[in-house]
């Protein structure tokens, strides 16, 4: 049993050896080996300055996307305050609110998706941090209505009590998702289920075929209903589509959601910026 | 020297002694101080390194680690200028004196070959002994090279860190004292000596870490830890492992030849008392 | 403790005194008059743009109002915004003429003065004969080093906790009655950067080595610095540290006026070098020597060919040292698995 020991305590042993030996490398001659690439770049930058051109950027998915993203910190001496750089961004952002990582509809439209009417747009992705896409893509008629929507944590995709009254408007960390009712049971719009087929399509789809395909988009999209909810069945004071109290807005919350100043604005947009802005399809048509 | 006999039986063991108890402070003084000049020297070296602000949190931060870096920085090099007279005075008393007494006056040639043939002075054995040890681990030969009193590795691990506390001590001296240097020294001076400061720490570090620790705390002849350091007594086993012609002498000085161990045909990996294969 | 989990933990601690000492005065100068915020302190308010730039129009209100520009209203700089709901605003000038009296002067506030010094300054993109520099759109913008500068009240008068000294205050409130004006003008007067936000700033561009090698600079300045003393200590938090400006500027000039070595007045000139180091808070007693410290120095062998072979030799010692040993140890536990094993002759 020792001597077993000890046989497994030399092959580790070996094994961190080999480790050390790679550690020595990178702190003595790797320093060199890097050096002289360095020096080549450098050479390589020299050559094209007298050209007055600058260095033509690859634009692999590294350089543009993953890079881009830099984090800041600033040291307040009292504390750190770290962030995401936006560059040339003058405000600070102050904290972190993460992708959503349950719903399936951002893996291909992206947490900031509304693009198609331009006035509107920051608007809409401004609902979209803490309003799940199906709250406003998926209108439940009839039967199927239920009324009831709820929470979910943006992080792990649970039911969460309301986040309304514990954070600043807008930070929730959460998100709202309409409840349908199946077979008498209440159950959330953006089931397994649907996650399952939706990611399954993603996996697969370099193997499916033209009908496959198309199918397969159609029937995600199913739900989807072609007029999206409006901005004033929300902000208005009778009977809005969500039930604010229920999810946990406090009535100060409600009255400025539902206030003559931003019901008013969308009164305004509606009017003078884009009389088109309840029909996107035209918007973007024109 | 009387008072502690080469070879000591202990329950039927044999054990050689080896070093003194001033040479045993000397060893333990160095090692407390090295092992806390590495953990606060090297978190400032590898900076960036994600583990660099724990270890250096442990030792007060950026305010007082480097105290505690100099203060033991002066603690060693205390130590080493003692070592020197140290060195001086046993050289001395246990070699030139002797010689003296049977041969009256020294010429200076008969003084260097007495300091140049002193145990730990590298010789053309410890050359032939890395060629048998090359010859012997890349399986040409089944037989160990037979140590003398000191191994070349012994002799690596003494005159690496003798050499070390030379640059490192000299070097950290003036980044220091940089005021007082660069009255003296041009500036750059000081960019060479952070230089060989961190550079050589780094050899001395990793040196003494990996390879000298491998020599007497995890090949598997010592594991878990050699105790010649703290007793200052070596086991017959490892005696005639690493030092198997000086070993030899011993036992013949002490008329104990018929009790010799065969040369240690390979160590086998199994520890002393290990079980069968 | 760690050091990351021991800051949290402290923040965390002070928080609700930092918030109630820090937040609610501000909060009760707001200068939302137009309740831009009512859209504006959602932090989803953000879109992609054709470039596919991120653009972000959050405007977090705690932070605003704890920054130096606190008491400008929103169209103070973005003026071109008249009502709500507006369009696409244009990009804010910095140097206007805002609504803030300085009140010292009794004018209106603006930034003006600063471009004066940039364009003197080797950031300027006119050179001195006035033609326009190569590479002018590498040259910095205000934005380009300057986010809104945050409050940092001086933590250390007389303890070591954050926030605001009430101590000092008290001595503010001797001659100042407006328990607003002593908060801001304290927070103001005391706003300074961290040697690592000043590093970070100049790393923007001076860490770029395209950039750097573009315009003919020998080294990533922060990165060199970094490796300094100096760089290090300001990396594990010493604020006593010098950073970028303490050695580029002279005393008493505007960090603005940024002068190249070659310039007889700048602080880093062959004359004035030798001052930078021994100055009354730093190393007096150390000779103008000190200065010809290479504080850029990089392991590079075009930059510093005499360090880069001094380097070079210990890095071969080491690696000649420790690698044949590291063989050495791998080889003799692989013969320890085979002891008796031997391809050689029966010696």
């Amino acid at each position: 049993m020792k001597a077993f020991l000890f046989k497994i305590y030399m092959l580790l042993f070996m094994v961190l050896v080999v480790f050390f030996i790679v550690v020595i490398w990178n702190v003595t001659f790797g320093h060199i080996v890097h050096e002289y690439y360095e020096r080549q770049k450098v050479n390589d930058i020299t050559a094209l300055k007298g050209s007055n051109e600058q260095e033509v950027e690859k634009s692999t998915f590294e350089k543009v996307i993953l890079e881009s993203d830099e984090r800041v910190k600033n040291y307040l001496g009292y504390k750190i305050l770290e962030e995401t750089r936006i560059k040339g961004h003058f405000h600070h952002i102050g904290f972190d609110i993460g992708p959503d990582k349950r719903s399936y509809c951002v893996k291909c439209h992206g947490d900031i998706p509304h693009d198609a009417v331009k006035e509107i747009r920051a608007f809409l992705n401004m609902h979209t941090f803490f309003v799940g896409c199906q709250t406003c893509h998926i209108k439940l008629e009839g039967k199927n209505k239920t009324g009831v929507f709820k929470w979910y944590n943006r992080m792990s995709g649970e039911i969460v009590d309301s986040p309304v009254k514990t954070a600043r408007p807008g930070t929730y960390k959460a998100k709202i998702i309409p409840f349908e009712r199946v077979n008498g049971q209440l159950q959330r719009i953006d089931n397994d289920e649907r996650i399952a087929f939706a990611l399954e399509y993603s996996k697969r789809e370099k193997t499916l075929t033209e009908g496959q395909k198309s199918r397969a988009i159609k029937l995600i999209h199913k739900l989807v209903s072609k007029k999206p909810v409006q901005c004033e069945e929300c902000h208005q004071k009778d009977n809005p589509l969500l039930p604010f109290e229920a999810i946990g807005y406090p009535k100060e919350r409600v009255d400025s959601i539902t206030s003559t100043e931003v019901v008013g604005m969308i009164k305004n947009y509606t009017k003078f910026y884009m009389p088109k802005m309840l029909t996107p399809e035209e918007a973007k048509k024109k | 020297m009387e008072k502690h006999p080469m070879i000591k039986i202990k329950n039927g063991k044999k054990y050689f002694y080896r070093f003194t108890l001033n040479q045993r402070i000397q060893h333990i003084i160095l090692a407390v101080s090295v092992v806390i000049l590495v953990l606060t020297g090297m978190p400032l070296k590898f900076h960036d390194a994600s583990w660099a602000p724990y270890l250096y949190a442990l030792f007060g931060g950026i305010k007082t680690a480097p105290i505690i870096h100099k203060t033991f920085g002066a603690i060693l090099m205390a130590l080493f200028v003692y070592h020197v007279f140290y060195l001086i005075y046993v050289i001395r008393k246990f070699h030139i004196a002797p010689m003296k007494k049977k041969n009256g006056k020294l010429s200076k040639m008969e003084v260097a070959k007495i300091v140049l043939t002193q145990n730990l002075v590298p010789n053309l054995k410890d050359a032939f002994d890395i060629r048998d040890l090359m010859k012997y681990l890349l399986f040409f030969t089944k037989v160990r090279p037979d140590g003398d009193n000191f191994t070349w590795k012994e002799k690596f691990d003494y005159w690496a860190p003798f050499w070390g506390m030379i640059i490192i001590g000299g070097s950290g001296l003036i980044i220091w004292n940089k005021e007082l240097a660069t009255q003296i020294l041009p500036g750059e001076f000081l960019n060479f000596s952070l230089i060989a400061h961190s550079d050589e720490a780094l050899l001395a570090a990793l040196f003494l870490f990996i390879w000298h620790w491998y020599n007497v705390h995890f090949s598997i002849s010592v594991f878990p830890m050699g105790t010649v350091f703290l007793t200052g007594y070596m086991s017959e086993e490892l005696m005639a492992e690493e030092h198997y012609q000086y070993y030899v002498d011993i036992m013949k000085k002490a008329g104990l030849e018929d009790e010799i161990l065969p040369p240690q045909r390979g160590q086998s990996h199994e520890p002393p008392e290990g079980g069968n294969e | 403790m760690s050091l990351k989990i021991a800051l949290k933990n402290y923040f965390i601690l002070f928080l609700p005194a930092i918030t109630i000492m820090l937040f609610m005065p501000a909060t009760s100068f707001s200068a939302d008059i137009g309740n831009c915020l009512l859209c504006h302190k959602y932090p989803g308010i953000s879109r992609v743009d054709e470039e596919g730039k991120l653009k972000l129009f959050y405007v977090n209100e705690d932070i605003f109002n704890n920054s130096v520009h606190a008491k400008v209203k929103c169209d103070g700089c973005h003026t071109d915004i008249k009502e709500i709901p507006h369009k696409h605003a244009i990009k804010v000038d910095c140097l206007v003429e805002c609504h803030i009296i300085e009140p010292a002067s009794k004018k209106k506030f603006s930034h003006k003065d600063v471009q004066t010094f940039i364009n003197k300054s080797v950031h300027g993109v006119i050179d001195n004969k006035g033609k326009e520099k190569k590479f002018k759109e590498d040259f910095p913008t205000c934005k380009s080093c300057h986010d809104n500068p945050l409050y940092r009240p001086i933590s250390f008068f007389k303890r070591v906790r954050p926030g605001i000294s009430e101590q000092s205050l008290g001595r503010c409130r001797v001659c100042h009655k407006s328990e607003d004006f002593i908060y801001r003008s304290y927070n103001h007067v005391t706003t300074r950067l961290h040697p690592l936000n000043i590093a970070g700033v100049c790393a923007k561009c001076h860490n770029d080595l395209a950039l750097v090698t573009r315009h003919g600079l020998s080294t990533k300045a922060v990165y060199s610095y970094g490796e300094t003393f100096h760089g290090k200590a300001a990396s594990f938090l010493d604020e006593r540290i010098p950073n970028c400006l303490d050695c580029h500027v002279s005393k008493g000039e505007s960090v603005h006026q940024m002068l190249t070595h070659k310039d007889p007045n700048a602080s880093t000139s062959e004359q004035n070098k030798g001052k930078i180091c021994t100055t009354i808070d730093c190393h007096p007693s150390a000779s103008p020597k000190l200065a010809k410290y290479g504080v850029h120095s990089e392991f590079n062998l075009t930059q510093s060919p005499a360090q880069y072979f001094f380097t070079v030799f210990f890095i071969v010692l080491t690696g000649g040292t420790l690698l044949p040993l590291m063989v050495i140890i791998f080889l003799d536990i692989v013969r320890r698995f085979f002891p008796n094993a031997s391809i050689g002759g029966r010696k």
